[in-house]
């Protein structure tokens, strides 16, 4: 949104302030300034001359070119040929003479603005001495079609820069910062708020008192819809034509300097008063409609708009209707068939208030987002309503035109123009701004702007708020406290550091623990941590062949193949394989994200307070290992495996406790059956992981076969851990321990895993410990079998082991295997 | 050539200088050196086979014995380079191998320092569900129904209602039902917004909130902490400025600006006008207050949002957001470090 200052200046002096000054109070005491432009108009070299005869001299597809004579007063007579539609005798436009500068455009795909001298020239055969000009060509705006016209008592010769001067400043706000404050949609909102900030008189908004026409009779309006709180109408009679003529240049210089078109005094109206006080305001013919009923739609059903677009409307839009045939979009856009036209006689002014939301709606579904509806959108307040059609009959007046008011200012709904009080206990305040506020400060603050203020004498402020600040905006103590900090400047209070209690933090223990598994991921394991997107994208799981089964559905995705959250980690992490290979050999990748699975019914649309009733999220920690060459699938896998094994010590500082199985089927495109396992900590499956299949491999890589990838994926959420280790001591031997190697043939089928937890069964009172050393295949033994060798650690507490207990303890273990059917490789 | 091995010898024992013991093994054992060469000097033809074996052998005891002894004393000429480079001796220089270090994801590199900047200053830690409900999401922060932000343009909706949450603030209410007051809290964790991507708009962003609630916590206490969370970010003293900015939950709010670091607020490329708009941040709302089960009589706190991936952009000149969530390794491996 842009501020004129050139407007402003009629409620506040600021002509003595720099613009980047003025810029920067505002940004640090009422809304973000996004820029300054110097707005440099080329009004000092045109006068204003009238057109005396007008010829056509050429009329080809459409376009007219005419001769026309006009009067620059002092007798002085030029001619020019125009090509403007709007040309005619009797019309006063700006003259620019031989020798003038004008803006044009230098035309083609990328055309800029640039600024010639205009030349004696040579149009259809005719001699130009000048040419008349449009708003654009002046510098006053974009707009170009048409001839800017001045208002019929404007005298021949008056200098152009006399009426429209040729600087004005436009500071540029930054909507967002608006959007609780409706009261700054309008010119008069940034006076009140420059007058608190600069300590400068606020001139008042002239309006014409209609109260005076209290005794004449009620415009019939019935409000039928809880969307619109207050609405008011009010009969204007006019002579035909007579508010078809130019506005005054003051006005119209105004709104193309905000780059509005103007049209003629009546349609500028209503602009000019949206643009002065924020209050929308729509003019229907009086003789096209009886009475006024504002209500929804009731059914489907299509309206016209005066732009001439039907439009699709439903049930719950709220119109303006005569009677029962809808005449208006209510707060969006007026009807073509009420539309006031150069032969309007009388005019119905509508000035009424809509609540935000239903707006926001229909213009959204509409797409039809317009000066009004950005208004209402921002919570407009009521006391409005009436304001704007006093100053829109203030300004019709003022422009010299003469009109007859033919009813009442009728009204139904609430005006809501009545002060509200608002109490702040004694020292609220201050507790809350931090600072000892002198109460003469206070109230010059709140006075400054129109706010009523009194301490009473137990230190309660009462405040009285005007009704042109929204509810939506003021409505309890701290919006008071508000007002008075961004006045009083909040970079004035000074830093005062909060007392706290020094009680102990109830900290997360699980986010640490997730910190520690990232860091030693990365620190200790090589991995690179990635981020990816919540959500699967079909198409790759479509290449690779998954389907992830019921998950949470995105109503609006961020593309069509994006629509599924992720219930798994793992194809997202899958897709950075063809990704990375053409850069890289040997990676290794995780990510610590969120999985969502869905609980119940996941397109039950039933809304609930808390999302955990509808998903289950899991804290989740997944990665992959691929390697092109180097090691064997094997290798790779039993590295992998052994650094997800101490992983179990950063949870629960004991890396056994992490057992796994083998995994059943090929349940995923990852998972293939034989290679992949079931990773439980006690009894809890907490994960999988495995080697991916060669199916899988050739889906990623083009090259058939070209390396290996393994893979994991822990619901870290299940993993039970603790911040601190729970280890205990044990002293060591105090007498020298010997050792003993064993090579015990298996099946490797039944694994490791089985035949640790048979070795475990083996007891005996010198045994202090065992550790696996290697497995070997091949050579020597029979397919299907390993040679699994440990290390036996023997010792005493109390003496130095003999070489017949050493013996003995080998004879044991040799029995134990026996009595299990197992045999030492020979 | 017992001779020469005692003229070896003496010469060797002579030599006190590095470069004098370098110009022996050069006379005796460099390239044209007299042992090197010493074969060439005799006529062998004429020996028998034997005799031919016993002159090789005593050579080549006389060669490794004149090598050891020069081994004993001269130090590799040249050091370890130029030892290498006749084979044999070890490149200590040569790069370390076997292992390798991993990286962290820029975002969480800059979550840890934050978390950690917070926790020393008695912040404790929290995350949030990142499926949210629009009651935590907009309702309980005071969010009317009819805010732009609970439309489609702005939200990710679920088709069972359920939304990705927009904002870190969304777990403003969880965490007060769950700690209550005093609290003393910060929530980073990843953010949706439904929006187009480009180099500075992702729809899946990080931000940090922080939340403190107290008796008697006023506007004067949060500039202060703002400051000091700054300086201790940027290990520098911090100018800021504190400007009205509106959010529905809180009141007053604010924006915080960070005086560009680059420029010192003179005004460049970076910041335009000197001023980087960096925290949003207010006293929390008596309305989320109250749906914390807190009386904001009694209480009162502020609230602020750190746009995590903002400063981690900032923090390692990562120009293009689209790198953090693009899975690009070239760019993760990058953040080699250890925390």
């Amino acid at each position: 949104m842009f501020i004129s200052l050139d407007w402003i200046s009629d409620f506040v002096d600021l002509s003595d302030l720099a613009p980047e000054v003025i810029a920067d109070r505002l940004t640090m005491s009422t809304a973000e300034v996004e820029g300054v432009t110097i707005l440099n108009r080329l009004t000092a070299d045109k006068v204003v001359g009238e057109i005396v005869s007008a010829e056509t001299v050429s009329e080809k597809e459409g376009k007219k070119l005419t001769l026309c004579k006009v009067d620059l007063g002092g007798g002085r007579v030029l001619q020019t040929v125009c090509g403007a539609p709007n040309v005619r005798v009797g019309l006063k436009a700006a003259f620019a003479p031989v020798g003038a500068k004008v803006r044009a455009k230098t035309g083609g795909a990328e055309s800029s603005d640039i600024e010639i001298e205009i030349a004696v020239g040579e149009v259809a055969g005719k001699i130009s001495e000048g040419i008349l000009c449009s708003a654009f060509e002046m510098g006053m705006s974009s707009w170009h079609e048409i001839l800017f016209e001045f208002p019929a008592d404007t005298p021949v010769g008056t200098k152009v820069s006399d009426l429209v001067p040729e600087r004005d400043v436009l500071i540029e706000i930054d909507n967002k910062s608006l959007t609780h404050r409706p009261d700054l949609w309008g010119h008069y909102g940034f006076a009140r708020e420059f007058s608190a900030i600069f300590h400068r008189p606020l001139a008042p908004l002239p309006r014409h008192d209609v109260s005076r026409y209290d005794g004449l009779p009620e415009f019939p309006i019935e409000i039928a819809d809880d969307n619109c709180p207050c609405y008011s109408g009010i009969v204007v009679g006019i002579k035909a034509g007579s508010v078809n003529i130019p506005s005054p240049v003051k006005m119209q210089r105004r709104l193309h300097a905000l780059d509005h078109r103007t049209y003629n005094l009546l349609i500028d109206l209503t602009n000019y008063v949206s643009l002065e006080i924020g209050q929308p305001t729509h003019a229907f013919d009086a003789d096209t409609i009886g009475r006024i009923r504002v209500a929804p739609m009731g059914k489907e059903g299509t309206f016209v708009t005066l732009d001439g677009q039907e439009r699709k409307m439903i049930a719950e839009d709220m119109m303006i209707c005569d009677g029962d045939k809808p005449v208006a979009i209510a707060g969006i856009m007026g009807g073509l068939e009420t539309e006031v036209t150069p032969q309007t006689t009388r005019m119905m002014l509508e000035s009424a208030n809509f609540k935000s939301a239903r707006i926001r709606k229909s213009a959204g579904r509409l797409d039809l987002r317009t000066d009004a509806s950005q208004r209402y959108e921002k919570s407009q307040p009521p006391a409005n309503v009436k304001t704007a059609t006093e100053r829109i009959l203030q300004l019709i007046a003022d422009s010299g035109t003469p009109f007859e008011i033919e009813s009442r200012f009728s009204v139904k709904g609430n005006l809501d123009d009545e002060n509200r009080e608002i109490v702040l206990p004694p020292g609220r305040l201050n507790a809350l701004a931090g600072i000892e506020f002198p109460k003469e400060t206070v109230l010059s603050i709140l006075h400054s702007i129109q706010f009523g203020a009194e301490y009473l004498d137990d230190g309660t402020l009462r405040v009285e708020v005007p009704p042109f600040r929204s509810r939506k905006d003021i409505s309890i103590p701290v919006d008071i406290v508000e007002e008075v900090m961004r006045l009083y400047g909040f970079d004035n209070i000074p830093p005062v550091m909060p007392q706290m209690s020094l009680a102990p933090l109830r900290t997360d223990e699980r986010i640490k623990l997730q910190h520690r598994a990232q860091v030693y991921m990365s620190v200790s394991a090589g991995f690179m941590e990635v981020h990816n997107y919540g959500w699967f994208d079909d198409n790759f799981l479509a290449k690779i062949g998954y389907d992830p089964g019921q998950t949470l559905v995105l109503k609006n995705p961020p593309t069509a193949f994006n629509s599924r959250l992720r219930t798994t980690l793992m194809p997202n992490l899958l897709a950075l394989v063809p990704k990375n290979r053409p850069f890289k050999d040997d990676f290794r990748v995780f990510e610590a994200g969120k999985v969502y699975l869905p609980k119940g019914d996941p397109l039950d649309p039933a809304p609930v307070k808390d999302s955990a009733e509808k998903c289950d999220e899991i804290s989740t920690f997944a990665g992959i290992s691929y390697v092109a060459a180097g090691k064997t699938p094997e290798e790779h896998y039993l590295e992998i495996r052994g650094i997800l094994s101490d992983l179990g010590r950063i949870f629960s500082f004991d890396s056994s406790s992490f057992t796994v199985t083998p995994g059943a089927g090929s349940p995923t495109p990852w998972q293939t059956e034989g290679l992949w396992v079931e990773v439980r900590q006690g009894d809890t499956l907490i994960g999988t992981m495995g080697l991916a299949g060669r199916e899988l491999m050739t889906t990623l890589l083009t090259e058939k076969d070209k390396g290996h990838l393994v893979w994991f994926e822990y619901a870290f959420q299940k993993i039970k851990g603790a911040m601190f280790p729970i280890l205990r001591f044990k002293e060591p031997p105090k007498f020298p321990s010997s050792w003993q190697d064993f090579s015990i043939v298996w099946d490797t089928e039944r694994g490791y895993q089985q035949l640790a937890a048979k070795l475990d069964e083996f007891k005996h009172p010198l045994l202090r410990g065992r550790s696996f050393l290697t497995v070997y295949k091949g050579k020597g033994l029979d397919k299907g079998t390993g040679s699994y060798s440990f290390r036996f650690v023997i010792g005493s507490d109390d003496h130095t082991l003999s070489g017949e207990e050493l013996e003995e303890f080998h004879r044991a273990f040799l029995d134990f295997l026996k009595s299990n059917g197992m045999s030492l490789r020979g | 050539m017992q001779e020469l091995k005692l003229q070896f010898l003496k010469e060797l024992a002579a030599a006190k200088t590095a470069e004098a013991l370098e110009a022996v093994r050069v006379k005796y054992m460099g390239k044209k050196g007299i042992i090197t060469n010493f074969t060439k000097t005799k006529d062998l033809k004429t020996l028998s086979s034997e005799a031919k074996q016993a002159f090789y052998r005593e050579y080549n005891d006389l060669k490794s014995f004149a090598a050891d002894q020069l081994k004993k004393v001269v130090p590799a000429p040249g050091g370890a380079a130029a030892a290498a480079k006749k084979g044999g001796a070890i490149d200590l220089t040569a790069p370390g191998a076997g292992r390798r270090l991993g990286a962290l994801h820029p975002i969480t590199l800059t979550q840890i320092e934050l978390e950690h900047i917070f926790e020393g200053m008695g912040f404790s830690v929290y995350y949030g569900p990142e499926v949210e409900s629009e009651y935590f999401c907009f309702e309980a922060l005071n969010i009317p129904s009819d805010h732009p932000a609970r439309d489609m343009q702005d939200t990710f909706w679920l088709k069972n209602n359920l939304i990705l949450r927009t904002h870190t603030s969304a777990n403003q209410v969880r965490t007060i039902l769950k700690a209550g007051a005093p609290l003393r809290a910060i929530f980073p964790g990843r953010c949706f917004r439904y929006e187009a991507i480009d180099p500075s708009h992702e729809n899946t962003f990080y931000q940090c909130e922080g939340l403190v609630i107290d008796k008697n916590i006023s506007v004067a206490n949060l500039i202060a902490v703002m400051k000091t969370i700054l300086g201790e970010v940027f290990r520098r003293e911090v100018k800021v400025r504190l400007r009205p900015g509106f959010f529905p939950f809180v009141e007053p709010g604010f924006e915080l600006d960070l005086n560009c670091l680059i420029c010192g607020g003179k005004g460049c490329p970076t910041c335009g006008d000197g001023w980087i708009e960096l925290i949003p941040c207010g006293l929390v709302h008596p309305e989320v207050l109250r749906h914390g089960g807190i009386d904001p009589n009694e209480y009162s706190g502020f609230a602020f949002g750190i746009g995590l991936t903002r400063l981690a952009m900032m923090k390692y000149g990562i120009r293009d957001i689209r790198y953090l969530n693009g899975g690009d390794l070239r760019v993760n491996e990058q953040f080699s470090t250890i925390l």
